[in-house]
Protein backbone atom coordinates (compact mmCIF):
# COMPACT_ATOMS: atom_id res chain seq x y z
CA UNK A 1 0.00 0.00 0.00
CA UNK A 2 2.98 2.10 0.98
CA UNK A 3 4.41 1.77 -2.43
CA UNK A 4 1.35 2.18 -4.40
CA UNK A 5 0.96 5.74 -2.76
CA UNK A 6 4.46 6.23 -3.07
CA UNK A 7 4.40 5.45 -6.97
CA UNK A 8 1.55 7.51 -7.37
CA UNK A 9 2.88 10.46 -5.72
CA UNK A 10 6.04 10.58 -7.93
CA UNK A 11 4.28 9.98 -10.94
CA UNK A 12 1.69 12.79 -10.03
CA UNK A 13 4.63 15.35 -8.96
CA UNK A 14 6.18 14.16 -12.33
CA UNK A 15 3.47 15.10 -14.39
CA UNK A 16 3.15 18.58 -12.52
CA UNK A 17 6.54 19.36 -12.79
CA UNK A 18 6.15 18.66 -16.77
CA UNK A 19 3.05 21.32 -16.64
CA UNK A 20 4.69 23.93 -14.41
CA UNK A 21 7.19 25.33 -16.81
CA UNK A 22 4.03 26.13 -19.20
CA UNK A 23 2.02 28.21 -15.85
CA UNK A 24 5.86 29.55 -14.54
CA UNK A 25 6.79 31.10 -18.26
CA UNK A 26 3.64 34.19 -17.40
CA UNK A 27 6.15 36.32 -19.15
CA UNK A 28 6.51 36.76 -22.90
CA UNK A 29 9.15 38.50 -24.39
CA UNK A 30 7.99 41.69 -26.99
CA UNK A 31 9.82 43.12 -29.78
CA UNK A 32 8.68 46.53 -30.61
CA UNK A 33 9.05 48.91 -33.13
CA UNK A 34 8.16 52.48 -34.21
CA UNK A 35 7.94 53.11 -37.42
CA UNK A 36 7.62 55.82 -39.75
CA UNK A 37 5.30 55.78 -43.08
CA UNK A 38 5.56 58.41 -45.57
CA UNK A 39 3.72 58.99 -48.66
CA UNK A 40 6.27 60.99 -50.37
CA UNK A 41 9.68 60.10 -51.35
CA UNK A 42 10.82 57.13 -53.39
CA UNK A 43 9.30 53.96 -52.49
CA UNK A 44 11.54 52.04 -49.77
CA UNK A 45 11.46 49.85 -47.26
CA UNK A 46 14.20 49.96 -44.31
CA UNK A 47 15.98 46.61 -44.19
CA UNK A 48 14.94 46.19 -40.44
CA UNK A 49 11.68 46.00 -41.38
CA UNK A 50 11.40 43.09 -44.02
CA UNK A 51 9.56 40.98 -41.80
CA UNK A 52 6.86 43.36 -41.87
CA UNK A 53 6.39 44.08 -46.04
CA UNK A 54 3.55 41.90 -46.39
CA UNK A 55 1.80 44.00 -43.60
CA UNK A 56 2.76 47.20 -44.94
CA UNK A 57 2.72 46.81 -48.70
CA UNK A 58 -1.12 47.25 -48.81
CA UNK A 59 -1.11 50.61 -47.50
CA UNK A 60 -0.66 53.94 -48.91
CA UNK A 61 2.82 54.75 -47.50
CA UNK A 62 5.62 54.32 -49.72
CA UNK A 63 8.92 54.95 -47.17
CA UNK A 64 9.21 53.28 -44.45
CA UNK A 65 11.69 53.67 -41.74
CA UNK A 66 12.33 52.47 -37.92
CA UNK A 67 12.29 55.55 -35.57
CA UNK A 68 13.34 52.92 -32.55
CA UNK A 69 13.37 49.29 -31.47
CA UNK A 70 12.47 47.89 -27.43
CA UNK A 71 12.52 44.54 -25.97
CA UNK A 72 10.55 44.14 -23.19
CA UNK A 73 8.93 41.18 -20.87
CA UNK A 74 5.48 41.69 -20.50
CA UNK A 75 3.41 40.34 -17.69
CA UNK A 76 0.01 39.37 -17.78
CA UNK A 77 -2.00 42.78 -16.86
CA UNK A 78 1.32 45.15 -16.30
CA UNK A 79 1.43 47.79 -18.78
CA UNK A 80 4.41 49.21 -20.33
CA UNK A 81 4.84 52.19 -22.52
CA UNK A 82 6.22 53.09 -25.26
CA UNK A 83 7.68 56.71 -25.48
CA UNK A 84 7.06 58.48 -29.21
CA UNK A 85 8.24 60.94 -31.09
CA UNK A 86 6.61 64.30 -30.44
CA UNK A 87 6.52 63.44 -27.05
CA UNK A 88 2.85 60.99 -26.87
CA UNK A 89 2.84 57.73 -25.38
CA UNK A 90 1.68 54.13 -26.09
CA UNK A 91 0.82 51.66 -23.71
CA UNK A 92 0.79 48.50 -24.52
CA UNK A 93 -0.71 45.57 -21.90
CA UNK A 94 -0.53 41.84 -22.30
CA UNK A 95 -4.20 40.63 -21.87
CA UNK A 96 -4.32 37.11 -21.86
CA UNK A 97 -2.04 34.13 -23.10
CA UNK A 98 -2.80 30.92 -24.24
CA UNK A 99 -0.06 28.52 -25.17
CA UNK A 100 1.58 30.15 -28.04
CA UNK A 101 -1.85 32.89 -28.75
CA UNK A 102 -1.57 35.95 -26.93
CA UNK A 103 -3.85 39.22 -26.89
CA UNK A 104 -2.26 42.46 -26.59
CA UNK A 105 -4.33 45.87 -25.66
CA UNK A 106 -2.93 48.38 -27.34
CA UNK A 107 -4.13 52.02 -25.68
CA UNK A 108 -3.62 55.53 -27.26
CA UNK A 109 -3.90 58.00 -24.21
CA UNK A 110 -4.22 61.06 -26.97
CA UNK A 111 -6.43 59.65 -29.36
CA UNK A 112 -8.74 57.69 -26.71
CA UNK A 113 -7.83 54.43 -28.40
CA UNK A 114 -8.22 51.18 -27.11
CA UNK A 115 -7.56 48.02 -29.12
CA UNK A 116 -7.34 44.02 -28.03
CA UNK A 117 -5.25 42.30 -30.93
CA UNK A 118 -5.39 38.29 -30.36
CA UNK A 119 -2.12 37.40 -32.49
CA UNK A 120 -0.05 33.76 -32.69
CA UNK A 121 3.32 33.27 -32.40
CA UNK A 122 5.22 34.61 -35.40
CA UNK A 123 2.45 36.98 -36.26
CA UNK A 124 2.79 40.96 -36.03
CA UNK A 125 0.82 43.81 -34.99
CA UNK A 126 0.90 47.00 -36.94
CA UNK A 127 -0.86 49.96 -35.16
CA UNK A 128 -1.01 53.35 -36.43
CA UNK A 129 -0.79 55.43 -33.30
CA UNK A 130 -0.28 59.34 -34.80
CA UNK A 131 -2.63 60.69 -37.23
CA UNK A 132 -1.06 61.57 -40.38
CA UNK A 133 0.73 65.24 -40.66
CA UNK A 134 2.41 66.31 -43.39
CA UNK A 135 1.82 62.77 -45.63
CA UNK A 136 3.64 61.00 -42.46
CA UNK A 137 2.52 58.45 -39.77
CA UNK A 138 3.95 56.74 -36.99
CA UNK A 139 2.98 53.11 -36.56
CA UNK A 140 3.55 50.65 -33.78
CA UNK A 141 4.61 47.12 -34.45
CA UNK A 142 4.83 44.76 -31.93
CA UNK A 143 5.31 40.96 -32.40
CA UNK A 144 5.79 38.16 -29.05
CA UNK A 145 8.74 35.83 -28.68
CA UNK A 146 10.84 37.69 -31.68
CA UNK B 1 -35.07 -52.44 23.04
CA UNK B 2 -37.17 -49.46 23.01
CA UNK B 3 -34.74 -47.74 25.23
CA UNK B 4 -31.75 -48.99 23.48
CA UNK B 5 -33.15 -46.71 20.36
CA UNK B 6 -33.44 -43.61 22.03
CA UNK B 7 -29.47 -43.88 24.19
CA UNK B 8 -27.98 -45.19 21.42
CA UNK B 9 -27.03 -42.03 19.61
CA UNK B 10 -26.12 -40.93 22.99
CA UNK B 11 -23.23 -42.98 23.56
CA UNK B 12 -20.65 -41.16 21.98
CA UNK B 13 -21.61 -38.07 23.11
CA UNK B 14 -18.19 -35.43 24.21
CA UNK B 15 -18.47 -34.15 28.06
CA UNK B 16 -21.16 -31.41 27.84
CA UNK B 17 -23.11 -32.45 25.20
CA UNK B 18 -25.36 -33.99 27.48
CA UNK B 19 -27.82 -32.76 29.63
CA UNK B 20 -27.34 -33.50 33.80
CA UNK B 21 -30.99 -34.86 33.38
CA UNK B 22 -29.83 -37.23 30.18
CA UNK B 23 -26.63 -37.85 31.37
CA UNK B 24 -28.40 -39.59 34.59
CA UNK B 25 -31.13 -41.36 31.99
CA UNK B 26 -27.83 -42.47 30.15
CA UNK B 27 -26.27 -43.81 33.56
CA UNK B 28 -29.34 -45.93 34.70
CA UNK B 29 -29.77 -47.35 31.16
CA UNK B 30 -26.30 -48.61 31.00
CA UNK B 31 -26.74 -49.94 34.31
CA UNK B 32 -29.00 -52.28 33.06
CA UNK B 33 -28.04 -52.95 29.35
CA UNK B 34 -25.12 -55.07 28.80
CA UNK B 35 -25.79 -54.44 24.99
CA UNK B 36 -25.39 -50.62 25.35
CA UNK B 37 -22.61 -50.87 28.11
CA UNK B 38 -20.37 -53.42 25.58
CA UNK B 39 -21.20 -50.69 22.68
CA UNK B 40 -20.15 -47.37 24.78
CA UNK B 41 -17.32 -49.66 26.07
CA UNK B 42 -15.71 -50.13 22.01
CA UNK B 43 -16.47 -46.30 21.63
CA UNK B 44 -14.78 -45.10 24.27
CA UNK B 45 -11.37 -47.55 23.38
CA UNK B 46 -12.16 -46.70 19.95
CA UNK B 47 -11.67 -42.92 20.66
CA UNK B 48 -9.28 -43.05 22.76
CA UNK B 49 -7.11 -45.28 20.41
CA UNK B 50 -7.66 -42.39 17.56
CA UNK B 51 -6.43 -39.61 19.80
CA UNK B 52 -3.03 -41.37 20.88
CA UNK B 53 -2.65 -41.97 17.10
CA UNK B 54 -2.77 -39.02 15.88
CA UNK B 55 -0.70 -38.04 18.64
CA UNK B 56 1.73 -40.17 17.86
CA UNK B 57 2.07 -39.53 14.45
CA UNK B 58 2.14 -35.57 15.04
CA UNK B 59 4.82 -36.52 17.69
CA UNK B 60 6.94 -38.17 14.69
CA UNK B 61 6.85 -35.33 12.31
CA UNK B 62 10.00 -32.99 12.30
CA UNK B 63 8.03 -29.50 12.34
CA UNK B 64 11.72 -27.74 12.52
CA UNK B 65 11.87 -26.59 8.49
CA UNK B 66 7.74 -26.42 8.94
CA UNK B 67 8.16 -22.36 7.95
CA UNK B 68 10.68 -22.87 5.60
CA UNK B 69 8.84 -25.08 3.44
CA UNK B 70 5.86 -23.12 3.81
CA UNK B 71 7.91 -19.43 2.04
CA UNK B 72 9.58 -21.58 -0.60
CA UNK B 73 5.84 -22.77 -1.23
CA UNK B 74 4.47 -19.36 -0.73
CA UNK B 75 7.37 -17.45 -3.17
CA UNK B 76 6.95 -20.38 -6.02
CA UNK B 77 3.24 -19.88 -6.31
CA UNK B 78 2.08 -17.56 -9.45
CA UNK B 79 1.03 -14.28 -8.18
CA UNK B 80 2.61 -14.49 -4.80
CA UNK B 81 4.87 -12.93 -3.02
CA UNK B 82 7.34 -12.70 -5.63
CA UNK B 83 10.93 -14.84 -5.17
CA UNK B 84 14.28 -13.03 -4.52
CA UNK B 85 15.10 -13.04 -8.56
CA UNK B 86 11.97 -10.97 -8.92
CA UNK B 87 12.66 -7.86 -6.82
CA UNK B 88 13.20 -4.66 -7.19
CA UNK B 89 11.21 -1.60 -9.20
CA UNK B 90 9.95 -4.06 -12.25
CA UNK B 91 9.23 -6.93 -10.04
CA UNK B 92 7.37 -5.33 -7.85
CA UNK B 93 4.71 -3.91 -10.66
CA UNK B 94 4.77 -7.66 -11.55
CA UNK B 95 3.88 -8.96 -8.09
CA UNK B 96 1.28 -6.24 -7.72
CA UNK B 97 -0.53 -5.82 -10.99
CA UNK B 98 -3.56 -4.07 -9.21
CA UNK B 99 -1.60 -2.02 -7.38
CA UNK B 100 0.44 -1.10 -10.23
CA UNK B 101 -3.18 0.03 -12.55
CA UNK B 102 -4.52 1.58 -9.44
CA UNK B 103 -1.34 3.75 -9.11
CA UNK B 104 -1.44 4.93 -13.36
CA UNK B 105 -4.75 6.19 -12.64
CA UNK B 106 -3.80 9.87 -10.69
CA UNK B 107 -0.82 10.03 -13.18
CA UNK B 108 -2.69 9.49 -16.19
CA UNK B 109 -5.08 12.16 -14.95
CA UNK B 110 -2.25 14.42 -14.56
CA UNK B 111 -0.78 13.38 -17.71
CA UNK B 112 -4.59 14.24 -19.02
CA UNK B 113 -4.77 17.50 -17.87
CA UNK B 114 -1.56 18.92 -19.31
CA UNK B 115 -2.19 17.94 -22.54
CA UNK B 116 -5.62 19.49 -22.32
CA UNK B 117 -4.21 22.37 -20.91
CA UNK B 118 -1.86 22.44 -23.91
CA UNK B 119 -4.09 21.46 -26.56
CA UNK B 120 -6.73 23.90 -25.25
CA UNK B 121 -4.29 26.73 -25.97
CA UNK B 122 -3.06 25.61 -29.00
CA UNK B 123 -6.82 25.59 -30.35
CA UNK B 124 -7.85 28.83 -29.01
CA UNK B 125 -5.16 29.97 -31.15
CA UNK B 126 -6.11 29.00 -34.32
CA UNK B 127 -10.21 29.30 -34.08
CA UNK B 128 -9.24 32.97 -32.78
CA UNK B 129 -5.91 33.71 -34.49
CA UNK B 130 -6.60 37.44 -35.46
CA UNK B 131 -9.81 38.85 -32.51
CA UNK B 132 -9.82 42.40 -32.65
CA UNK B 133 -11.59 44.68 -30.39
CA UNK B 134 -11.40 48.75 -30.43
CA UNK B 135 -12.64 51.94 -28.89
CA UNK B 136 -11.91 55.13 -30.55
CA UNK B 137 -10.51 56.48 -33.32
CA UNK B 138 -9.94 53.35 -35.03
CA UNK B 139 -11.28 53.14 -38.28
CA UNK B 140 -9.95 50.08 -39.96
CA UNK B 141 -8.20 47.13 -39.45
CA UNK B 142 -6.60 44.77 -42.14
CA UNK B 143 -6.30 41.44 -41.59
CA UNK B 144 -2.96 39.25 -42.48
CA UNK B 145 -1.52 36.47 -42.40
CA UNK B 146 1.49 37.85 -40.92
CA UNK B 147 -1.06 39.83 -38.31
CA UNK B 148 -3.45 42.65 -37.92
CA UNK B 149 -2.89 46.43 -39.61
CA UNK B 150 -5.07 48.70 -37.52
CA UNK B 151 -5.26 52.30 -38.79
CA UNK B 152 -6.46 55.73 -37.31
CA UNK B 153 -9.56 57.83 -38.45
CA UNK B 154 -7.74 60.30 -40.47
CA UNK B 155 -9.63 60.66 -43.83
CA UNK B 156 -6.66 61.13 -45.72
CA UNK B 157 -4.93 57.30 -46.14
CA UNK B 158 -5.18 53.76 -47.41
Amino acid sequence: MTRTLFAATLGALLAIGAALPTAAHAEVPVRVRVIKGSRQGPAKVDPRLEDLRRQLSPLAYVRWDQVSEHRMELDRGRTQFVELPGGETAALTLQERHGDTVTFEVALTSRNTQSRLTVQKGQRIVHQVTGEKKGEALFLTVNAWP
Amino acid sequence: MKDCVRYAPMLGARPGELTDEERRALDLHLQGCAGCSATAAELAALDGLVGESLLARANARDFAPFVDQVMARVGAAPGLAPARGRRGFLGWFRAHPRAALASLVPVLAAVALVVYVRLEGGQLGQVASLELSTEGEVTMVLQTSDGPVVLLDDGEHS
